[in-house]
C-alpha cells in the first residue's frame, strides 16, 4: 500500500500527492515549491489511511466486520459456550440431528433456552446458534478468496491489454466484451451442477463431498465471471500511464518490462484496485448467498446463511427465529462491507465526497 | 459513421455466435444426462432410457445436433416425434424436454410478463431516482442532501434478494397489504396490482443508484459556465434549473438507462421466482431444475441478445449524440 515508486514516479506521486493534502496543509505549503517538500510527502495510500482513519462509518463498520470475521474463526468455542441439553445430554454442534428435540409435525418441542441460544431447527433439530456461528464462515472465505483472485485476473490482463497493446489488447478487449455481455446469472445457475458433475465424473458422492465441490466451483466461478469490471478500469489507466514521462524515462534508460509494470505502474493504481477489490467483497457474499437461495450456492450439511434463509422462508411466520438470524447476519455484513468500500472510495478519490 | 456502426454490430454478431457454441457446448456435450432425469425412477430400465435418448435425439453425433439446431434458428427445422413430422419455423428454438412444447411458445408467452415487471419497474426507479437525485443537487451539502445519499447508500447496500424476500413475505403473504401475483387471465386489474409489489421493490432498489447518477450529473453540469450566465442574464432559478441544468444532466443517464433496462430483463429472475411470477426467469430456473436443456439455451440466447442489441442501441444513439465517442 505504501510501495513508493522509483525516482522516475516521485514528480507524478507529488503531483497526487498536492491534490490529496488537507485544506490546512495546502495553506503551509503555499509558501514554499513541492519539490522542497518530500520528506513529509505522503504516497497516495498513505493519505487515504489517514482520511481513513478519520471516517467514522468506516471504524464502525470495521468494527462490524472484525465482529463476523471473530464469530467465524472462534465459532467453535462459541456454541461450546451454550449448556448442556437435558434432553439429548450433549453439548450443541451445528451438525448433529437431533429428532428427539421436534414433535411428530418437525416443529422444535424446545425454544431459545440456555442450551440453545437461538433454538433449534425445525424438522433436524440442529442447533441454530451453532449454524448461525458456522455459517459466517462460507459467505466471508468465499467473499474473500474470490475478491482476491479475481483482483489479480482484473490487473494482470488489464495490465497486458494496455501495456502490450496491439494484438493482445485486441484479444483481450474482446473477451471483456464478451464476458460483460452475457446473461451471467443464467449462466452461472447452469454451469454450477454441471461443474460439479464433471468433476464428480459419475461417481456418487457423499453429501460431504458435494458441498464442498459446490464451495470451490462457487468461488472459481465467481471469479471467472467477476474480473472484467477491474481490467476494463486497469487496462485504460495502463494505456494513459505508459505514455507518461516517467514511464518513457524508464524505458529509454532500459528498465527491465517486468520492472516497469510493477515498480512504475502498479504503484500508480494502488488506489482503483484496492477500491475495486473493497467493493468485490460485499458483491460476492451476496451473490454467493443468492446462489444459495436459489438452491445452486451451498449445499447441506454446509452451514450458511443463504441456505439457511432459502429453509428458512417456507416456516417464517410460525418460526421466525429460523429466519431472522441469518437475515440480520448477511444484511448487517454486507452492508457493513460495502459502507466501508464507499467509505475507501472517497478516501482515494476526496471529489467523491458526499 | 457507417464504419463505426459496422464495427459494433460484427462485435455483437460475434458475442452472439460466440455465446450460442459455447452454450451448446456447455449443455449439449456436458456431462449432464436429460434424459436419465426423464426417465421416471420406479420404471427405468436401460431400454427405456435408450428410447428416451433416441426421441430426444441425443444420440447423434454432437456436431450433427449443433448444425441442425443452428439451422433451426435461420431457417427451421423438423422435429420427429412418434411418427408425427412438426415443421418448427425460424427461429426455431426446438421442443422442451419435459413438457414437449415449443420452447418459443414456452418462453415468448411469458417474456410480456417480464417486460410489464422491468417496465414498471424502471418507470419507478426513474422517477423516484431522477427526483431524489436532482432535490439531493439542488439542496447540496443540507441535511436533506445527506439524507437522501445517506438513505440511499444504505438502502442499496442490502443483498437485494434478502430485501425482496422479507417484502415478499411480510407485507404480501403474511399482512396482505399488497396482493399477490394473479396471472392476465385473472383480468386486467388484479395482473397490474399483483405486479406492484415487485416492481416496486426491485424498482425502489434500482433507484439507489439512479439517485447517486443524477445528483453527480446534475452538479457537474451546475457547476458550469453557461449555467452561471444564465442566472448572471437574471433568468429565473426554476428555468436555469430545468431547461439549462436539468436537460444537460439527462444525457447520461439515458444512456445508463438503456444499459440497464437490458440488464434488468436478464435480472429480474431473482425477482420473479420470490414472488411467484410467471415470467422467462422463472421458467428458466424451472428448466434448470428437470435439466430441460432446449429452455435453458433458449433463454440464455434469448438474454444475451437483448443485453448485446440494447448495448449496441445505446452505442451508436450515444455516437450520434457525442461524436467523439467515434474517434475512438
Amino acid at each position: 500500500m505504501n510501495a513508493l515508486p522509483e525516482p522516475g514516479a516521485e514528480a507524478l506521486i507529488e503531483a497526487t500527492d498536492e491534490e490529496f493534502v488537507e485544506q490546512t496543509e495546502r495553506n503551509e505549503d503555499l509558501g514554499a515549491p513541492a519539490h522542497k517538500d518530500v520528506r513529509t510527502g505522503r504516497s497516495p495510500g498513505r493519505v487515504a489511511w489517514d482520511r481513513l482513519k478519520k471516517d467514522k462509518v468506516a471504524i464502525f463498520c470495521s468494527i462490524i466486520i472484525i465482529f463476523f470475521i471473530l464469530v467465524a474463526i472462534f465459532a467453535p468455542l462459541l456454541y461450546s459456550l451454550q449448556a448442556v441439553d437435558p434432553i439429548t445430554g450433549a453439548k450443541a454442534d451445528p451438525y448433529t440431528v437431533h429428532t428427539e428435540l421436534v414433535d411428530f409435525n418437525g416443529l422444535p418441542t424446545v425454544g431459545a433456552s440456555s442450551a440453545h441460544w437461538l433454538g433449534v431447527e425445525p424438522r433436524l433439530g440442529r442447533d441454530l446458534f451453532a449454524r448461525w456461528a458456522v455459517g459466517a464462515r462460507p459467505s466471508l472465505v468465499i467473499g474473500f478468496i474470490a475478491a482476491g483472485v479475481s483482483t489479480i485476473l482484473g490487473v494482470t490482463l488489464g495490465l497486458i491489454a494496455g501495456y502490450a497493446g496491439g494484438w493482445a489488447d485486441r484479444i483481450i478487449t474482446w473477451i471483456t466484451d464478451f464476458f460483460l455481455s452475457l446473461p451471467i446469472l443464467l449462466l452461472v445457475i447452469a454451469i454450477v451442477p454441471i461443474a460439479q458433475k464433471s468433476i464428480a465424473g459419475g461417481a456418487d458422492l457423499t453429501a460431504e463431498e458435494t458441498s464442498s465441490i459446490r464451495f470451490w466451483v462457487l468461488i472459481v466461478i465467481l471469479f471467472v465471471f467477476g474480473w472484467m469490471g477491474l481490467a476494463r478500469l486497469v487496462r485504460g489507466e495502463v494505456k494513459s500511464l505508459r505514455e507518461r514521462e516517467f514511464v518513457q524515462a524508464a524505458r529509454a534508460i532500459g528498465v527491465p518490462t517486468r520492472q516497469i509494470l510493477f515498480k512504475e505502474v502498479l504503484p500508480n493504481l494502488v488506489g482503483p484496485i484496492i477500491v475495486s477489490a473493497s467493493i468485490a467483497v460485499p458483491a460476492y457474499i451476496t451473490y454467493e448467498a443468492t446462489l444459495s437461495y436459489l438452491g445452486v450456492g451451498l449445499v447441506e450439511p454446509t452451514a450458511s446463511w443463504g441456505r439457511t434463509i432459502a429453509d428458512a422462508q417456507n416456516l417464517f411466520a410460525t418460526y421466525p427465529l429460523w429466519l431472522w438470524p441469518s437475515v440480520i447476519g448477511l444484511s448487517l455484513l454486507v452492508l457493513a462491507l460495502s459502507l466501508l468500500g464507499d467509505s475507501i472510495r472517497d478516501a482515494f478519490d476526496p471529489s467523491s465526497r458526499r | 459513421m457507417l464504419t463505426y456502426i459496422l464495427r459494433r454490430v460484427a462485435l455483437a454478431l460475434s458475442v452472439i455466435l460466440a455465446t450460442l457454441v459455447s452454450t451448446f457446448l456447455l449443455f449439449f456435450a456436458g456431462p449432464s444426462d436429460p434424459a436419465q432425469a426423464m426417465c421416471p425412477e420406479t420404471r427405468c430400465n436401460p431400454a427405456r432410457l435408450e428410447q428416451i435418448t433416441k426421441s430426444l435425439g441425443l444420440d447423434k453425433p454432437l456436431s450433427q445436433q449443433f448444425l441442425e439446431y443452428f439451422k433451426g434458428l435461420f431457417v427451421g427445422r423438423d422435429f420427429t416425434y412418434a411418427g408425427d413430422t412438426v415443421h418448427c419455423g425460424a427461429p426455431c428454438l426446438g421442443y422442451s424436454f419435459s413438457t414437449r412444447q415449443s420452447v418459443n411458445t414456452e418462453l415468448f408467452t411469458r417474456f410480456p410478463n417480464t417486460v410489464v415487471l422491468a417496465l414498471m419497474a424502471a418507470v419507478v426507479f426513474v422517477t423516484v431516482g431522477v427526483t431524489l437525485g436532482i432535490i439531493a443537487a439542488i439542496r447540496r451539502g443540507t441535511p436533506a442532501d445527506r439524507g437522501i445519499i445517506g438513505s440511499s447508500q444504505t438502502f442499496g447496500a442490502i443483498p437485494y434478494y434478502v430485501l425482496a424476500l422479507l417484502v415478499a413475505l411480510y407485507p404480501v403473504v403474511l399482512w396482505n397489504i399488497l396482493p399477490q401475483y394473479a396471472p392476465i387471465s385473472a383480468g386486467v386489474g388484479p395482473y397490474f396490482l399483483g405486479m406492484l409489489a415487485p416492481a416496486l421493490i426491485l424498482g425502489l432498489y434500482t433507484s439507489t443508484s439512479y439517485t447517486r447518477y443524477t445528483r453527480n450529473s446534475m452538479l457537474e453540469t451546475l457547476s458550469m459556465d453557461y449555467i452561471r450566465t444564465a442566472r448572471s442574464k437574471g433568468i429565473p432559478e426554476r428555468t436555469v434549473l430545468v431547461k439549462h441544468g436539468f436537460r444537460a444532466a439527462m444525457s447520461p443517464i439515458v444512456t445508463i438507462l438503456g444499459l440497464d433496462i437490458a440488464a434488468l430483463l436478464t435480472g429480474t429472475l431473482i425477482t420473479e421466482q420470490i414472488f411467484g411470477v410467471d415470467g422467462i426467469g422463472r421458467r428458466t430456473l424451472a428448466a434448470f431444475r428437470a435439466q430441460d436443456l432446449p429452455v435453458i439455451m433458449g433463454s440464455v440466447l434469448i438474454g444475451a441478445a437483448v443485453v448485446v442489441i440494447m448495448n449496441l442501441v445505446v452505442d451508436i444513439a450515444y455516437s450520434f449524440i457525442d461524436p467523439r465517442v467515434r474517434l475512438q
